[in-house]
C-alpha cells in the first residue's frame, strides 16, 4: 500500500525506510519455467543470470524459481547447461 | 531415489558477497539486461554505494515513485547534461567530509556518449575520484528507441527507420569505452552479461582504483523491447557480441590497454545480428560495413594494446 502521505505526485525523494514498492510481476508471466529436479545438477548458472534474482536454492540440492515474482523472461532455461529448466504456457497451470 | 550428479556452484556467485537491494517486483521488461546489471553492482560493491544518475529506464526505479522507493540505496537524481559534474560534487563532499564510501554515476549511453559526454570527460581529465558506469544498450530506449552516438550503422530505430528514405542509422557507431581509456585514466573497461565473473572484476578493479582517481565501466546491457529479440535470449545475445568481436572485453589502466578476453576465432557479425530484429534488414553489403567496422575497431585495439611496454607514459601516475 502506498505510504505517500504528502504528495500525490512524483516526489522529489523517496524514503526507503517505507516498505519498498513492489509490483505483482509475477502476474506478468505468459510462460513458467519448470525445474527438472533429477537434471539439475546445481551448478547455478540460472540463478547467475536470472535478471529479477528469484532462482533461490533448494538445500544444495537444485534451484526453484519465485513464481511470486518471476517475469518468466526464459533465460534460465536458455542458459541452463543441463536443459533441466523447461518453460510451460501459464495457462497449462489455471484450473 | 538413485544419486544424481552433483556439479559445482560456479564461482561467480562468490562474488555477490552482499544482499540485492532492490525489492522483488520491480518494473523492468522480462529479460531487461539492465535489471540484471543494477542487481549485480551492489551485490558486488555493497549496499553502501551511493548513485547518481540521470533520466533514462534506470531512473523510475533508482529515484523511486511517489515517495516510495523500489531500493534501499542512496540515490541522486539529476540531469543528462550534468550527470558527471553532479557526481563530481558528491565526490568532493565525501572526500572533504571525510566520510569513505564509493559514488557511481549510472547512466545510459544517451548520456554517457551524448548529452552529458562533455562533462563526463571533463571529470576523467581532472581524475574525480567516482565510478562511472554506462550502460549501453544503443540508444534512447526510455524515450521511444532513438538512436544514439552509440547506435551500430544499420540498426533502424524511430528517428532511424526502416523506410523508402532510411535502411536504419547510416553512421558508424562511435567506440565511448575507447574514448575515455584515452583520457589516461586509473581505470577504464569494457564488460557484459555473458561473462559476470569478468564484470565483478572489473567492478572491483573500479572500485579500487577509485582511490587514485577516475574510474569507468562500459557495460552492453542488450534491450530485448527496443532491438527486437526474445527475451530469453539477452545472454546469448551479449556473449555473440563477444564472440563476433562486436564488443570485444579489454581494460586500460592508466590508459594501457590489455585485453581481457580473446577470440581465437571470431565468427561473422551475422551470427550475432540475426539475433535481432533491428539488424533484420541487413543485405549482405550492409553487414559487410558493419563488419568492417568491427574489424576496424579491433584492429585498433590490438595495435593499441601491443604497443604497451614499447610506449612509455611521460609520468607515471601509479603509486
Ligand atoms: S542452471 Fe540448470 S543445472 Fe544449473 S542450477 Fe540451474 S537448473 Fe540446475
Ligand atoms: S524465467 Fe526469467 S525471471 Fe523467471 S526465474 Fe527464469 S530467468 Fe528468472
Amino acid at each position: 500500500m502506498s505510504s505517500n502521505k504528502f504528495l500525490k505526485h512524483e516526489g522529489p525523494w523517496s524514503d526507503a525506510n517505507d516498505p519498498l514498492m513492489c509490483s505483482d510481476t509475477g502476474s506478468w508471466r505468459t510462460k513458467r519455467p519448470v525445474v527438472d529436479k533429477e537434471k539439475c545438477i546445481f551448478c547455478g548458472f540460472c540463478a547467475l543470470y536470472c535478471p529479477i534474482q528469484v532462482m533461490e536454492m533448494v538445500e544444495t540440492s537444485h534451484f526453484l524459481p519465485d513464481l511470486g515474482f518471476c517475469k518468466g523472461c526464459g533465460i534460465c532455461a536458455k542458459e541452463c547447461p543441463k536443459d533441466a529448466i523447461s518453460m510451460k504456457p501459464e495457462g497449462d497451470f489455471q484450473k | 531415489m538413485t544419486e544424481k550428479k552433483q556439479g559445482k556452484l560456479t564461482k561467480v556467485l562468490d562474488y555477490l558477497k552482499h544482499e540485492d537491494p532492490f525489492s522483488k517486483g520491480v518494473a523492468f521488461c522480462p529479460g531487461c539486461g539492465l535489471e540484471l546489471l543494477l542487481r549485480f553492482i551492489p551485490q558486488v560493491l555493497g549496499n553502501d554505494i551511493v548513485i547518481t544518475g540521470t533520466p533514462s529506464c534506470s531512473a523510475p526505479v533508482l529515484l523511486g515513485q511517489n515517495n516510495q522507493s523500489w531500493h534501499t540505496l542512496s540515490y541522486f537524481g539529476t540531469l543528462m547534461t550534468g550527470a558527471a559534474a553532479n557526481a563530481t560534487g558528491l565526490a568532493r563532499y565525501y572526500r572533504k567530509a571525510g566520510i569513505k564510501n564509493t559514488v557511481v554515476c549510472f547512466n545510459g549511453d544517451g548520456t554517457a556518449a551524448d548529452i552529458g559526454f562533455g562533462n563526463l570527460s571533463g571529470a576523467a581529465e581532472r581524475n574525480e575520484p567516482f565510478i562511472y558506469i554506462c550502460y549501453d544498450n544503443e540508444g534512447y530506449m526510455n524515450t521511444g528507441i532513438q538512436k544514439s552516438g552509440t547506435t551500430p550503422y544499420g540498426a533502424s530505430t524511430t528517428t532511424t527507420p526502416l523506410g523508402s528514405a532510411s535502411k536504419g542509422k547510416n553512421l558508424r557507431r562511435m567506440n565511448l569505452a575507447l574514448k575515455m581509456a584515452m583520457h589516461k585514466i586509473p581505470y577504464a573497461a569494457t564488460a557484459t552479461l555473458s561473462d559476470m565473473g569478468d564484470l565483478a572484476k572489473k567492478l572491483l578493479k573500479a572500485k579500487e582504483a577509485k582511490e587514485r582517481g577516475f574510474a569507468f565501466l562500459h557495460v552492453f546491457a542488450p534491450c530485448t523491447t527496443g532491438w527486437g529479440y526474445a527475451p530469453e535470449n539477452t545472454i546469448e545475445v551479449c556473449r555473440r557480441a563477444v564472440k563476433t568481436n562486436y564488443f570485444p572485453l579489454w581494460e586500460a589502466v592508466n590508459g594501457k590497454i590489455r585485453m581481457t578476453k580473446t577470440v581465437k576465432k571470431p565468427k561473422p557479425v551475422s551470427t550475432y545480428t540475426k539475433l535481432i530484429k533491428k539488424f533484420a534488414h541487413l543485405n549482405e553489403a550492409d553487414l559487410q560495413i558493419l563488419q568492417d567496422d568491427i574489424d576496424y575497431e579491433y584492429c585498433m585495439l590490438g595495435g593499441l594494446s601491443a604497443l604497451e611496454g614499447e610506449c612509455q607514459l611521460p609520468v607515471s601516475s601509479e603509486d
